[in-house]
């Protein structure tokens, strides 16, 4: 089983809320500007997004699309603008953060614990999270002895361990199998009916209609130019 | 009672992560064995030297440990973490592990170099240990990576090493304390309690310095509430 199984244990089973029920903003990003040194990363941007929502952040490399998602996640201190977020975020970050010789259920204690979940809590969430993924890796493995995609559906667990308002998962699916990544947009589908406000960057353009809304965050100027 | 089961478990994973390390557990007793072998039939340079080795190996263990983690410590940020727990797990681990590797080199130097006052040594060499995991911790949340920490560890020990315990310069470096102790450990007679005391206030100094230099390293800025304008577009750029 390489798939994602359905998720329908961790989730309710309730209706997709109709667009006017998205009253609720998890996320509102207002006038984001971000540089690095002299280069503009990000320029004026606004992104809001509501509960029961999936939106899809694209835009070509070095557009920004990482680190807008770090500043929504509070990782990262914007040069101008302002974020209106939930205390509780899960964020999926494009490189797995996890320690090299830590097995899964030392990850799923230790980040439980942060959330305030005991390590029985946090051992049994994450099991649970993880069998949905078809985490295949034996739990005494540890991280520098699996595979990308094992530890990728490592990584996502984490971000959906305290089961937040907000989900952030920047490229969540990289070294997943064909079969897990077509299922994870089942996922993505029941985190919307879950009323989750979902941001996920992708580059894959051919699952695009399994989002809410597409949102494309513009190459700047300067960047441009730059590359000439 | 969160806080000390955050930091508990932050000691535990710390302690599982080096454990699993063997050539870097290994390394870390062979570095003082080596540098005390290298003169052990010198009396107090050997011992000198034991100490600085010690010096060496957990300060650079600590900085290492402190390093490698910054993106897995921020994400325990964002989980729910501070970063003083984050502090506290690393110290409430590698501070035992010093005072373990100094109680066993303190009574190997002991039995070969015949110190006047060994148990004075003992207390000279834990200082050491002890020192040093607030040197590696400060080191590490100030400089951005491995390699120029390690250099600022060679350089604080290398200086430590060269400057003898009259220099003014000697009596401003952080293993000043512990090497007046081992001095008065080999000769029999010296001052302990200003020693000790100068090295607690300069590790709790360190301690400070690196909560400080780690704040902002770490830090995750908690969104709040704004208003927001109902013509606010949904996105920059482009929308499909």
């Amino acid at each position: 089983m390489t798939g994602l199984r359905p998720a329908a244990s961790l989730l309710p089973a309730s209706p997709s809320p109709s667009p006017a029920e998205r009253t609720v903003h998890p996320l509102t990003a207002t006038g984001v500007s971000k540089n690095y040194g002299r280069v503009r990363v990000l320029e004026d941007v606004t992104l809001r997004v509501s509960a029961g929502e999936v939106v899809a952040l694209v835009g070509e490399n070095g557009a920004g699309k990482s680190t807008l998602m770090k500043i929504c996640a509070g990782l990262l201190r914007p040069d101008l603008g302002q974020i209106s977020a939930p205390a509780g975020i899960g964020y999926c970050p494009q490189e797995p953060s996890l320690f090299d010789l830590l097995t899964t259920d030392e990850h799923l204690a230790m980040f439980g614990r942060g959330a305030g979940l005991t390590r029985d809590q946090a051992v049994s969430r994450g099991h649970a999270l993880l069998d949905e993924f078809g985490f295949g890796a034996g739990r005494r493995l540890v991280v520098k002895d699996m595979s990308g995609g094992t530890r990728q559906k490592l990584n996502l667990a984490i971000a959906l361990l305290a089961d937040p308002g907000l989900l952030l998962l920047d490229e969540p699916y990289q070294g997943f199998d064909h079969g897990t990544y077509v299922n994870f947009w089942d996922h993505c589908d029941r985190w919307r009916v879950g009323g989750k406000g979902v941001v996920v960057v992708t580059h894959m353009l051919a699952e695009l209609n399994r989002v809410d809304r597409i949102v494309e965050l513009p190459a700047h100027p300067s960047r441009a130019g730059a590359r000439r | 009672m969160n806080t000390l089961a955050r930091v508990a478990l932050m000691a535990e994973m710390h302690a599982r992560d080096l454990l699993r390390r063997r050539i870097a557990l290994a390394l870390l007793v062979a570095l003082p064995l080596a540098f005390y072998f290298s003169s052990v039939r010198n009396g107090r340079d050997a011992i000198a030297g034991g100490g600085i080795g010690m010096a060496f190996a957990i300060a650079g263990a600590t900085l290492f440990s402190a390093l490698s983690s910054l993106a897995v410590d921020q994400r325990l940020i964002l989980s729910g973490y501070r970063p003083v727990e984050l502090l506290l797990g690393r110290l409430a681990f590698l501070g035992p592990l010093a005072a373990g590797v100094s109680a066993g080199f303190a009574a190997l130097m002991s039995g070969l170099s015949h110190p006047a006052d060994p148990w004075l040594l003992g207390v000279g060499v834990a200082t050491v240990g002890l020192a040093a995991v607030p040197l590696g911790l400060a080191i590490g949340a100030v400089v951005p990576r491995e390699l120029e920490g390690t250099l600022a560890v060679i350089g604080v020990v290398g200086m430590q090493m060269s400057t003898g315990t009259h220099s003014v310069l000697a009596k401003f470096l952080p293993f000043y304390g512990p090497r007046r102790l081992i001095d008065a450990a080999v000769d029999g007679h010296g001052s302990v309690a200003g020693p000790l005391l100068q090295t607690a206030l300069y590790s709790v100094a360190l301690l400070v310095a690196a909560r400080l230099f780690l704040g902002p390293r770490l830090a995750v800025r908690r969104a709040t509430p704004v208003p927001v304008p109902d013509d606010a577009s949904a996105l920059v750029g482009t929308t499909t």
